[in-house]
């Protein structure tokens, strides 16, 4: 794939602003959509698949709090794959994310990093996990008592030995991969921000440590459709250039299809389809289908 | 019935839950002081919005407190001719009772509800999640500075209390009474003598009006981070968090330090 990061999707016929009323003209469009990105990134989709070996694992996990959350849900993203978990707004997509960073346990199943058990690891055994990851939040969740500066540089002064001058390079480097000025931005305040380049700053926070698994949360919600194609190239770009493995949690289903390489769909606490996007667009249930042409 | 019992017996749960919760943070918030990483930056900066900041506030109620200290009692101690006693009434009540209590109060109504509500949005806005995500151990980094924090500064706050409601009963005393200054200071200083020593130097009033706000600062900090810690529920839960803080920490103070005094007062006994 190219690194001139205009070359992808946005060349193509169908754009983020425009309008699709009926169902089947929405799955048409999702079709060539994919079509478009043909033959280059099935290629990629298809290798990765095969290479990969898994970094994230979920084997038959449940958990309920007062009534049940997810149920028995297993999947698995291999090394250097965009996995994207969708569902309607309230199905539990967060706690995903939530149970792969051990800040919730399972009832029952594994969760699986890297081929170990996180599920029972202790408190601190599980900050040293976490390390391996890095988290943008859904409303960025920038410590709002910092700088931008000093927000990318916490994950650094807190776990390695880096001095002050090597920080700020690794800030600026940073920023720049997310598109932002370093000097501009960097002594500024996050209540200072927009919304899009909050999200930015959340990014390269989450980068800072060269994670090798990222973790995003709703990345494009409450975002106008120009951003939202911004923060969607921006999440493409970090996989195809560092390799990360990401795991996206989303119900933007356009730019889902977009950046996954395989796609997973909880209904009802279950996951009810998990495979690459075409085989999502091109199923024949009725669940899916409705999901699809809801968008 | 059963109802109703099922009901009791889900709060007596809920109560004994929240309870084991706060010593639990209170717990952890203590050891963490000796574990490193240490926040330096982070202890200065509570050490300076905690005590310093609280100055102002403290500073006045003292100064009001001692004053009308001073004058209920010219007033009742004139009745039997002992205004020359007013200066043992102001040193005894601020230095065993008024002092810790007042303090504590203010220090719970001004920095309780700002630790709260700092910690409550941070959670709401899922900062305390981004700072696990981090690798840091939000306790470490947030309860454990404001703890030690608020058990050093609350102490030498009740100290500046003490002392300036003590010059303000002088000014009454002088001012009203008639009484001088140095005999005013003599009877304070007879009156801390009276309640003993311990290894022969330290007063035993000092040593009772040193250790209640030693604990109440733990109990300011702990309740305002333990309530903080556990909103839910977006800015309203914030609120509520703040409110909650204000009126249990306040609380605990009152009965923790009748239990106290009565303690010390057994203890100093002999």
């Amino acid at each position: 794939m190219t690194s001139d990061d205009t070359a992808d999707r946005r060349g193509q016929p169908r754009r983020a602003g425009d309008r699709v009323t009926t169902r089947t003209a929405v799955r048409e469009a999702i079709r060539s959509e994919i079509a478009a990105d043909a033959p280059t990134t099935t290629e990629m989709r298809v290798r990765r698949e095969n290479a990969g070996t898994p970094v994230i694992e979920l084997d038959h996990v449940s958990l309920a709090f007062d009534e049940p959350v997810l149920e028995e849900i297993s999947f698995a993203a291999n090394e250097g794959e965009t996995v994207v978990v969708v569902g309607e707004s309230g199905t539990g997509k967060s706690t995903i994310l939530k149970l792969i960073l051990r800040l919730l346990v399972p009832d029952k199943g594994r969760v699986l990093i890297d081929g170990e058990d996180i599920t029972h690891l202790s408190f601190e055994e599980a900050l040293q996990v976490r390390q391996k990851m890095g988290m943008v939040f859904q409303g960025a969740a920038l410590f709002d008592s910092m700088t931008v500066f000093e927000n990318i540089a916490y994950p650094l002064r807190e776990h390695t030995d880096l001095n002050e001058e090597e920080i700020e390079a690794r800030v600026r480097e940073k920023l720049e991969f997310v598109d932002l000025e370093p000097d501009k931005v960097m002594q500024q305040m996050p209540a200072e921000l927009s919304g899009g380049m909050r999200k930015r700053v959340g990014i390269a926070r989450g980068m800072a440590n060269n994670p090798e698994l990222m973790l995003y949360d709703e990345p494009t919600s409450g975002l106008d459709p120009l951003t939202t194609g911004t923060i969607t190239r921006l999440i493409m770009k970090l996989q195809r250039e560092l390799g990360v493995t990401s795991l996206v949690v989303s119900h933007d289903i356009r730019s889902a299809f977009r950046m996954a390489t395989r796609v997973a769909l909880l209904y009802e606490h279950h996951i009810v389809f998990f495979g690459t996007p075409e085989e999502m667009a091109g199923s024949d249930n009725e669940y899916i289908r409705d999901f699809l042409g809801g968008f | 019935m059963a109802n109703v019992l099922q009901r009791f017996n889900d709060w007596a749960k809920g109560i004994v839950l929240a309870i084991q919760e706060y010593f639990t943070l209170a717990w952890k918030a203590i050891r963490f002081i000796f574990a490193r990483p240490f926040y330096g930056s982070d202890l200065a900066q509570q050490m300076d919005a905690i005590g310093v900041q609280s100055l102002g506030i403290v500073l006045l109620t003292g100064f009001f407190t001692g004053m009308v200290l001073a004058l209920q009692s010219s007033v009742q101690l004139k009745t039997f001719g002992a205004t020359i006693y007013i200066g043992r009434l102001v040193s005894a009540s601020m230095i065993r009772e008024l002092g810790p209590v007042l303090a504590g109060l203010m220090v719970a109504g001004r920095v309780g509800s700002g630790i709260a509500a700092q910690l409550g949005s941070m959670k709401v806005t899922e900062q305390i999640d981004a700072l696990n995500t981090l690798g840091t151990d939000p306790i470490k980094k947030l309860v454990t500075p404001r703890v030690l924090a608020a058990l050093i500064m609350l102490p030498v706050l009740t100290i500046i209390n003490d002392l300036v409601g003590i010059i303000g009963g002088n000014v009454i005393a002088s001012a009203y009474v008639g009484l001088p200054t140095s005999l005013y200071w003599r009877t304070v200083w007879e009156q801390i003598a009276a309640g003993g020593f311990t290894f022969r130097y330290i007063p035993n009033d000092f040593i009772q009006g040193i250790a209640k706000p030693f604990v109440f600062g733990g109990i300011i900090a702990v309740t305002a981070c333990h309530y903080g810690l556990k909103t839910t529920g977006g800015t309203e839960g914030v609120g509520q968090a703040t409110t909650r803080t204000v009126v249990t920490a306040s609380i605990l103070i009152l009965i923790i330090d009748y239990f106290m005094t009565q303690v010390m007062l057994a203890v100093f006994a002999e």
